[in-house]
């Protein structure tokens, strides 16, 4: 703008005042917000998400169940009842509300810690140029590019009692009993968690992947000059440069895995054994199979504010305004 | 100079013992796979590993026992319409947060990242709850319907959309824009013209990331959709629930099922690896 203003006034002709006018014109356009293309999303998450979010919360303070339904606003209103007894007793059929919080945390702790060694190790391995790496990092994604249910099926195939493969080669090992029962009982959060593990760790790895391609190549070169052997510069180089995403990767994985519905779902059925009721499969067997839906939203509320805790820090991490500017 | 050399042979070959070790766990529990959905039903909880004869027949029964054709095709329609609407939605989003500063556009930023967190079970009842409140409101079937489920994925895919395509959009010039709006461009034609070549590897990977959201998800489809619209994960509950009921899980015919439905996003997800890898390496370094 400051060159037009610096044109003096009696070289103005006609050219530069159509410049002028161009230019305003420009600005007008620019500044105008096209808040139009954003329409379509906000009406989408606020049908989706931000109506049912309210309507959940009001339903987790009635007694809402199947014979309610119908008239769901007029359920009876019971305040604070839904979220004693989700801590207290939870549904017919399952574990306690708080039973399935400490399973999920165990779970969603325990498959991370599992998986980000798996991951990093799995990135350093094709991370240089070798013959066929592009086949090996296609091999590598193969778990995670297969659909959840097909992978939960998979595994409940694989830890069939007494003639699945798991509990064949167990037994052949002798090291346990081909009767090891790894879909029911107290195994159940075992095999959970190995076949979360197989068909997760392709995560950390996709994310390590992306990290090490920031790490400038020099600094290992001068690393090897000054005498640092590979372990040496993997701790002191590597590690500390892939802390953020690290970070993320985990925040995310452990966000992903608490929510993570399909794997247990499929893998057990409903409803599960207690020691497998994670939040997600009781909240949708508290609702959908004891039709005890007052109780189901206060449990899902409950589970909201837990994962307010990781969320805070996950949106934290993500210092919104610096990203987009 | 010859102990640098050994120590690269030494780190190759641990290297090389990694990737079969990697190899070995991932190919096993496939093979497996494999090699049940080749067994025939009487044989699979019999005592040995391998089959008398192999069953191609359950490939063959597989589309009797269950509707496994219409589910597919069912699940190719609403993944694909949701990949399709997802993209295009999460575009303009994206383009007018990347470009424009307007009061509410941190809040929208927030909204987004929050629902990434939010546990989708708990949104099930109450937008069932909704949707027939809207059905009788307006009298007309929305549950078991197509755009039923399509909107309840596309705005579970947004927020992921929206952040892949806001860093790629971030990457683009804003000088390319303004020459096109100087030349006489509407807004939307600089965006069809300038910005969409830009930001059409994002979009591919957008798409697939949708696509796949669709195409994996149980929680919905099994509330969402009718004996019409279900989606194949929904369809092979029924071999599961056979089993549950108290009848024989048809394990032969499950698996070769469960590879039908799993290898086609495998093979679209191999071809489009590069875009795929890089799309989420754009993104996360960006977060």
């Amino acid at each position: 703008m400051n060159h037009s203003e610096a044109v003096p006034d009696e070289t103005i002709d006609l050219q530069v005042i159509q410049s002028v006018h161009r230019r305003r014109r420009m600005a007008h356009k620019r500044n105008r917000v096209p808040l139009w293309m954003l329409i379509p999303a906000v009406v989408l998450l606020v049908i989706v998400v931000v109506a049912p979010f309210l309507v959940s919360i009001y339903t987790s303070f009635t007694k809402l169940d199947q014979y309610t339904i119908a008239n769901w606003t007029a359920a009876p209103f019971v305040g604070l009842k839904n979220y004693l007894s989700a801590l207290h007793q939870g549904n017919a059929l399952g574990a306690s509300a708080l039973q399935s919080v400490w399973v999920s945390v165990a779970f969603s702790v325990l498959t991370t810690l599992i998986i980000t060694p798996i991951g990093i190790i799995a990135a350093l391995l094709v991370h240089h140029p070798f013959r066929g790496r592009r086949w090996v990092r296609a091999l590598f994604l193969l778990p995670y590019v297969m659909p959840v249910f097909v992978n939960a099926i998979t595994w409940r195939l694989l830890f069939m009692n007494g003639w699945g493969v798991i509990d064949r080669v167990l037994a052949f090992l002798h090291i346990a009993s081909k009767n090891t029962f790894w879909l029911i009982g107290p195994n159940s959060f075992w095999a959970m968690t190995i076949a979360d593990v197989w068909s997760s760790w392709p995560f950390i790895y996709l994310m390590v992947l992306a990290g090490l391609q920031n790490i400038p190549g020099d600094l290992y070169e001068s690393a090897t000059i000054d005498g640092a052997s590979r372990v040496r510069s993997f701790f002191s180089i590597t590690l500390p440069m892939l802390r953020p995403i690290l970070a993320l990767a985990l925040l995310l994985s452990t966000l992903n895995h608490f929510n993570n519905f399909t794997l247990p779902f499929m893998m057990f059925g409903t409803p599960p054994s207690p020691q497998a009721d994670v939040l997600p499969l009781n909240v949708y067997v508290t609702s959908f199979q004891t039709f005890n839906f007052g109780l189901g939203a206060a449990m899902s509320m409950l589970t909201l504010i837990l994962m307010m805790i990781p969320a805070f820090f996950y949106i934290r991490m993500l210092r919104l305004g610096e990203a987009t500017s | 100079m010859t102990s640098l050399i050994a120590q690269r042979a030494h780190w190759n070959r641990l290297r090389m013992l990694g990737i079969v070790i990697f190899g070995l766990a991932i190919l096993l529990p496939m093979a497996y796979v494999i090699l049940i959905s080749l067994t025939p039903d009487t044989e699979v909880g019999g005592g040995a590993i391998f089959p008398t004869h192999i069953a191609w027949n359950n490939y063959a029964m597989m589309w009797q026992t269950v509707h496994l054709a219409s589910d597919i095709k069912n699940s190719i329609l609403i993944a694909g319409v949701t990949g399709i609407c997802a993209t295009v939605i999460a575009l303009g989003a994206a383009y007018v947060i990347a470009r424009f500063q307007f009061r509410g556009r941190k809040t929208f930023l927030y909204a987004l990242v929050t629902m990434q967190t939010i546990p989708q079970v708990m949104m099930l009842l109450p937008l069932f709850v909704i949707f027939v409140i809207i059905q009788n409101a307006i009298s007309v079937h929305l549950v078991g319907q197509y755009y039923t489920v399509i909107i309840t994925y596309m705005t579970f895919a947004l927020p992921f959309a929206c952040w892949l395509l806001l860093s790629y959009m971030a990457n683009i010039p804003v000088d390319l824009e303004e020459a096109g709006l100087m030349d006489g461009c509407t807004r939307l034609q600089v965006l069809r013209y300038v910005v969409l070549p830009l930001v059409l590897p994002g979009m591919v990977v957008t798409f697939v990331f949708s696509f796949l959201l669709a195409w994996s998800d149980v929680l919905f489809a099994s509330v969402l959709t009718g004996p019409a619209t279900q989606t194949v994960a929904v369809g092979l509950q029924a071999y599961i629930a056979s089993g549950d009921a108290g009848g024989d899980v048809l394990w032969g015919q499950l698996m070769a099922a469960s590879l039908t439905s799993g290898i086609p996003i495998v093979i679209i997800f191999l071809f489009l690896q590069k875009y795929i890898i890089g799309g989420l390496a754009n993104g996360a370094v960006k977060g």
